[in-house]
């Protein structure tokens, strides 16, 4: 009855954060791809995108193989350890991870080898390691704080960690979102036109001052821009890739579509969504590693990573398409702000061309790969708008 | 083990002539002309050796009289220098001519593959002394021998600055003991034996790299074994490592040692609050409070546990709470007792020279580490050497760390031991009878 009550809570949940303001019915003009982009670039953006695919596909499964490796024998490693039950749960963790580091290197240095060829980054290979190699630093740190956490309350709840376990990950997460302004690249001050448009967009989204910071990044990486940030924090932050490649219109509906995500609530609802997935994720954590002793041994640790990437990869579509829904709400908005449908197509047309992003994956690259609508889709939801709001 | 077939002789009683010491330098002069020229003659001679070596396996006899009287010589003038012998040294290092002397065996068969590949092979080595004692001429030597008590250790080299820029550990220990001469007319003990240490290890450094022999210099500050007694002191360093690496933690070791980093430095900030209170406490009472002693003493063996960790004197990754006894590289402490008043109350600045050497050593252990790195990686062993290097380093961190943090007023003690066996008696070992105390600056 209780698990009847909570799936149904559950459900309640979902379908109220699923609720956008695109209208329903909806129904966008299909797009072809050649009409998106040349015959030639089309071919380009398709053999590039099926060996990055391939590369998706092998890379998950060697990272599952070798969770499953580690989820079996990590917990040899007990014996590298002088710490207590947590820092040695910690240890475990972080080796887990540099595991995955490891089996990751061959098809992380395949991508950016393909990606160089195609003149999609100029990043060099040392550096690729460099960062790569500090970013598992960060998730080190990330992994420790877990495991302080989930050990810390195992000790004296047991098996009922994941319930004030879940919690807290959703305290963690609200706390992430909040700060997450100030992780982002490098910024600088905005040039005025930019702030001036920003502050416009607010007022006709009605959603208050939001800041907008340019991120100063390297020349080779793709346009783009984010929204961040909660209540007094809220930002925009804006690649200055993005505005040396477009025009002013293409980068006011890109303001429109980042001031929508505020004036949406999505960062809000981003936390939501986690918090659904947290709870159930934790108790299913929690449920598999019993037979270890649960998660206050550290010999569950290498079985609770395995856990946890099973039911990330498992979750992936509908993580996918949670996004892609908040994304497509604030295309929406960002329409119905500037009411320019042209800028829009020009805008996605143009992320496809410089990023070689193919218009149509597949259905299943398109359920597991893409965060975002399809550029077809989205140039489809602007040709949409545009018949509705003409006369 | 075979002893090194290059060792140090130590005959120096310690005492020195304020006089000389304090124009060491320019008296020295003389020699650092003689020692450049001898320099560019040994260097022709050392590619001759290198054919020699190569082709016959041996080093004949003259060229290894030749090799050996430099590698002396400098062993003689660097002590000179570094103030870890007095008297003025001859011009030929002839054997047995100075209280701190090489003694090299007579030449034996060598490898000619190590011989071939001998420049290469030395790099390491000369990171690791140039870190020492510094890159410039010669040999010195180094070791154990206690006042006026001859002790049997290695040969080695000298100058001044690391290669990193900075000031070598001998140098910074002959630049402190000029002060002490002065002023008192004795170098200390610990200070003669680091420098003697080093001087050993840079006369085997270049006695391997001038083909001398084919063995590798020992950087172990323990070996040989020294002889004389080491100083009692209240903060101690237990070793019971077993040289065995994981070589996956090895090869992730900076990145694992973050989560420890970060709680040393939010552990540390408390630290630093607390200390100011236990400063007064101590200044007021002679004697800091029990819970502060137990306080800092679990910060300081937690910050021990995690440095040995991060550069490899142990293996496994250590826990968080620097419980007594839980790591293979432990501190061990004496219980709090009475404190002079005037030490405490110019505590910070009395450990100003100490501090200064810690500095100068720490070099030694960052490159220790980053060889060992590459040795555990491959071997899944770190070099005993290497870890006992880490393992003295560690204990002079340690002990400069507990005068800061107010665990004892007793000065640490700079000279290297064979830390382990002789330094878990907690009981007070009498001082070495001829050597002057250890200075409190």
């Amino acid at each position: 009855m209780l698990a009847v009550g909570l799936a149904a809570g559950w459900s309640l949940g979902a379908w109220a954060l699923w609720q956008t303001e695109v209208p329903d019915g909806l129904e966008p003009p299909a797009v072809a791809d050649s009409e998106i982009l040349s015959p030639a670039l089309l071919d380009e953006v398709r053999s590039y995108e099926t060996f990055l695919r391939a590369l998706f596909l092998v890379s998950l499964v060697v990272v599952l193989v070798a969770l499953a490796l580690y989820a079996r024998f990590g917990g040899r490693f007990v014996r590298e350890s002088a710490a207590g039950r947590i820092g040695t749960g910690m240890l475990l963790g972080m080796l887990g991870l540099a595991f995955l580091w490891l089996v990751e290197i061959p098809s992380g240095l395949a991508a950016l080898w393909w990606e160089r060829r195609h003149e999609v980054s100029g990043l060099d290979y040392g550096t690729w390691l460099a960062e790569n190699w500090l970013a598992l630093g960060g998730e080190f740190l990330f992994v420790c704080l877990a495991l302080l956490v989930v050990m810390g309350l195992a000790g004296p709840l047991g098996d009922w960690w994941w319930i004030p376990g879940g919690a807290v990950f959703v305290a963690l997460a609200l706390l992430f979102t909040f700060v997450s302004p100030y992780l982002l690249p490098a910024q600088v001050d905005a040039p005025p036109d930019v702030v001036a448009e920003t502050r416009s967009l607010a007022e006709e989204q009605d959603v208050g001052e939001i800041d907008v910071r340019v991120a100063d990044v390297d020349s080779y990486e793709s346009p783009n821009a984010a929204a961040a940030g909660l209540g007094p924090t809220r930002r925009i932050v804006v690649w200055d890739t993005l505005l040396e490649s477009f025009g002013e219109d293409e980068v006011r509906v890109v303001l429109a579509h980042e001031v929508g995500h505020h004036s949406r609530e999505h960062l809000w609802k981003s936390v939501a969504w986690y918090a659904l997935f947290a709870f159930p994720g934790a108790f299913l954590i929690a449920w598999t590693t019993r037979r270890r002793g649960g998660m206050r041994e550290p010999t569950a640790v290498p079985l609770a990573l395995l856990v946890l990437v099973v039911l990330q990869t498992v979750a992936l579509p509908a993580q996918n398409a949670i996004t892609r829904n908040l994304e497509a709400e604030a295309d929406w908005v960002a329409l119905e702000t500037t009411e320019d449908p042209d800028a829009a197509r020009e805008l996605f047309a143009g992320f496809s061309e410089q990023g070689l992003i193919d218009p149509s994956p597949p259905t299943w690259a398109y359920a597991l790969m893409e965060t975002h609508p399809t550029i077809a889709e989205r140039i489809g939801m602007a040709e949409a708008w545009e018949l509705r709001a003409s006369p | 083990m075979e002893p090194h077939p290059i060792r140090l002789v130590v005959e120096d009683d310690l005492r020195r002539s304020r006089l000389t010491v304090f124009l060491r330098i320019i008296l020295a002069i003389p020699h650092l002309i003689w020692i450049g020229l001898w320099s560019i003659a040994m260097v022709v001679v050392a590619v001759v050796n290198w054919f020699a070596v190569v082709f016959t396996g041996r080093l004949p006899a003259g060229l290894h009289r030749f090799a050996a009287a430099y590698v002396r010589y400098t062993t003689h003038l660097n002590a000179y220098l570094y103030l870890a012998a007095n008297p003025y040294p001859g011009f030929l290092g002839a054997a047995g001519s100075y209280p701190i002397d090489a003694v090299i065996e007579e030449p034996g068969r060598q490898s000619r593959w190590k011989a071939g590949f001998r420049i290469f092979l030395a790099l390491p080595a000369l990171l690791l002394m140039s870190t020492l004692v510094g890159f410039g001429a010669g040999g010195g030597g180094g070791g154990g021998g206690g006042g006026g008590r001859t002790a049997d250790t290695d040969v080695g080299s000298e100058a001044a600055w690391t290669a990193g820029g900075t000031l070598s550990a001998v140098v910074v220990a002959a630049i402190l003991g000029w002060f002490v001469c002065v002023a008192r007319g004795s170098m200390p003990l610990g200070f003669r034996d680091l420098a003697a240490y080093g001087l050993r290890y840079a006369a085997q450094t270049f006695g391997y790299l001038l083909l001398l022999t084919d063995r590798y210099p020992n950087a172990d500050p323990g070996e040989p074994p020294a002889t004389q007694p080491t100083p009692a002191k209240p903060v101690r360093i237990r070793v019971e490592d077993d040289l065995r690496r994981s070589r996956l933690t090895v090869f992730f070791r900076l990145l694992l040692a973050i989560p420890h980093v970060v709680w040393l430095i939010l552990w540390g900030i408390l630290v630093v609050l607390a200390l100011i209170v236990g400063w007064f406490a101590t200044l007021a009472t002679g004697r800091l409070p029990d819970a502060f002693h137990r306080f800092f003493s679990a910060y300081l063996r937690y910050e021990t546990h995690v440095f040995a960790f991060l550069l490899l004197v142990a293996n496994p990754f250590p826990g968080f709470v620097g419980a007594a006894g839980s790591y293979p590289v432990d501190v061990e402490i004496a219980p709090p007792e009475a404190q002079n008043r005037w030490k405490t109350l110019f505590r910070i600045f009395l450990a100003i020279p100490a501090a200064l050497l810690n500095s100068a050593l720490g070099g030694a252990l960052y490159v220790a580490a980053f060889l060992g790195w590459f040795v555990s990686l491959a071997l899944g062993r770190m070099p005993e050497g290497l870890r006992n290097l880490g393992a003295y380093v560690l204990r002079y961190s340690a002990q400069l760390y507990a005068y800061l943090y107010l665990l004892t007023d007793s000065y640490p003690y700079s000279g290297p031991v064979a830390y382990v066996e002789r330094e878990v008696e907690l009981e007070p070992v009498p001082t070495w009878p001829d050597a002057p105390p250890e200075p409190s600056f």
